[in-house]
């Protein structure tokens, strides 16, 4: 070794601790507490607190507590612009068919072998994902991800027509994402349809009993934590999301010779 | 009850058990989602998946299967790595590299992957093509013993096959 390559290695060396003994001592700026943050307090002690039943989000999850409840709106309008991104791939795509007459090449026979069995692994392990959302890491969103990798594989292994022969079409997939994005819209309002009804008061995203409007989701059923809005939530995004990925993904795969005869 | 319905039955009853083992647990919630998920699992992809019910259902044949996943895991898997250890450690390194003509005779699908996927899995050996009308795996071997394709079934796949003939034919 040259004796410069020496010199550049203990150099590195040192920057690197001189750097983490500066930011140790706070010289980079603020240093976040060691203990646990206020505002993390308050979110873990309303996540699940079974002694303030105003005061709680029927879930054991902090994260899908924060992102359909507390903060609900704001992903229903992520759901929306995500929905809205789909939209405006089928616009541009209008008109495009896929042919389903011609036959699918696909992979050999050993990938579409491998492949059928993982059409019942995968979704289980997204459906899976998705039910446990209230109670564990994952959720709605992440759940139809996994879901999609059916699709990728279907696409891939199978071919776009033969999919497409077995009776996923364009329409099927948009109704599906269609009913995903309804059903959020209904978990939303449920409570305030549910207390016009019976005369109550009742907020738009509203899961739990709050003090001025005393209805709320299930959050037990028996002694099952049932999770409230949320498991509605996510079952709903669920779907929304595998058939949103779905039906880009199936664009995507069009021949270009398909779509040029169409948009040119 | 039709075919189609008939396939859906063991799908469903496989989807539950791998919802139950990926959920980790046994509770009431888990085995209620489970079982709607089944239900709708084994309704949509279940005369994909399943080619014949009987087969599917038969405890015999599941049993089976058991004990070629020991038998492979546990024997053939240890046997082959340890042939390919000793070739890589060998000072002269004993290799004689071949893709060789290896032709299997079961009927099913899942039976030929099963002996694709297991002539793969085990170390020295990868089928890198397949004539699937005329029934040949292309086998890459890395000890090439003979290149005779009768012969080298018998030392490669012919284990493989029995087991794979009687889980999946």
């Amino acid at each position: 070794m040259k004796k410069s390559e020496i010199c550049v290695i203990i150099s590195i060396v040192i920057f690197i601790f001189s750097l983490a003994y500066i930011t140790s001592l706070g010289g980079l700026g603020y240093l976040p507490p060691v203990d646990v943050r206020k505002l993390a307090q308050i979110y873990l002690a309303s996540t699940y607190n079974p002694y303030q039943p105003t005061n709680t989000s029927s879930g054991y999850e902090s994260v899908t507590a924060i992102i359909w409840d507390f903060r609900g709106l704001d992903t229903f309008f992520e759901t929306a612009v995500f929905y809205g991104a789909i939209i405006a791939s089928v616009a541009i795509y209008r008109g495009v068919e896929i042919s389903s007459k011609k036959k699918s090449i696909g992979m050999s026979p050993i990938a579409k072998t491998v492949t059928r069995l993982s059409l019942i692994l995968i979704p289980i392990v997204a459906a899976s994902i998705a039910f446990h959302g209230h109670l564990t890491p994952g959720g709605g969103f992440q759940a139809g991800s996994v879901a999609t990798v059916v699709i990728v594989l279907s696409i891939m292994v199978f071919g776009l027509r033969r999919l497409v022969q077995k009776g996923v079409t364009k329409p099927k997939i948009l109704l599906l994402r269609s009913l995903g994005l309804i059903g959020i819209g209904l978990t939303a309002i449920g409570l305030v349809l549910a207390g016009l009804v019976i005369g109550v008061n009742a907020y738009i995203f509203q899961n739990q009993a709050k003090a001025m409007a005393e209805i709320s989701y299930p959050m037990w059923i028996d002694d099952v934590l049932f999770g409230g809005s949320l498991l509605f939530f996510n079952i709903f995004e669920f779907v929304a999301v595998m058939a949103g990925f779905t039906l880009v993904l199936m664009l995507f795969s069009i021949e270009e010779e398909e779509v040029k005869k169409v948009i040119k | 009850m039709t075919r189609k319905t008939l396939a859906s039955i063991p799908a469903a009853i496989l989807s539950f058990v791998i919802y139950l083992f990926y959920t980790g647990s046994l509770g009431l919630f888990d085995v209620i989602t489970g079982a709607i998920v089944a239900v709708i699992i084994g309704l949509l992809v279940g005369n994909i998946v399943v080619e014949n019910p009987g087969k599917a259902l038969s405890i015999r044949r599941g049993f089976l299967m058991l004990i070629y996943i020991i038998w492979y895991f546990l024997v053939a898997e240890t046997k082959a790595h340890i042939d390919v250890i000793k070739r890589a450690l060998h000072p002269k390194m004993p290799l004689n590299p071949a893709i060789i003509k290896v032709p299997y005779n079961v009927s099913t699908d899942y039976a030929m992957t099963l002996i694709a996927n297991s002539i793969t899995n085990t170390p020295g050996t990868v089928v890198v093509d397949l004539d699937y009308e005329n029934k040949y795996f292309f086998v890459h071997w890395l000890d090439a013993k003979t290149s005779d394709p009768l012969k080298a079934r018998e030392i490669i796949s012919s284990k493989f096959e029995e087991f794979a003939k009687k889980i999946f034919d």
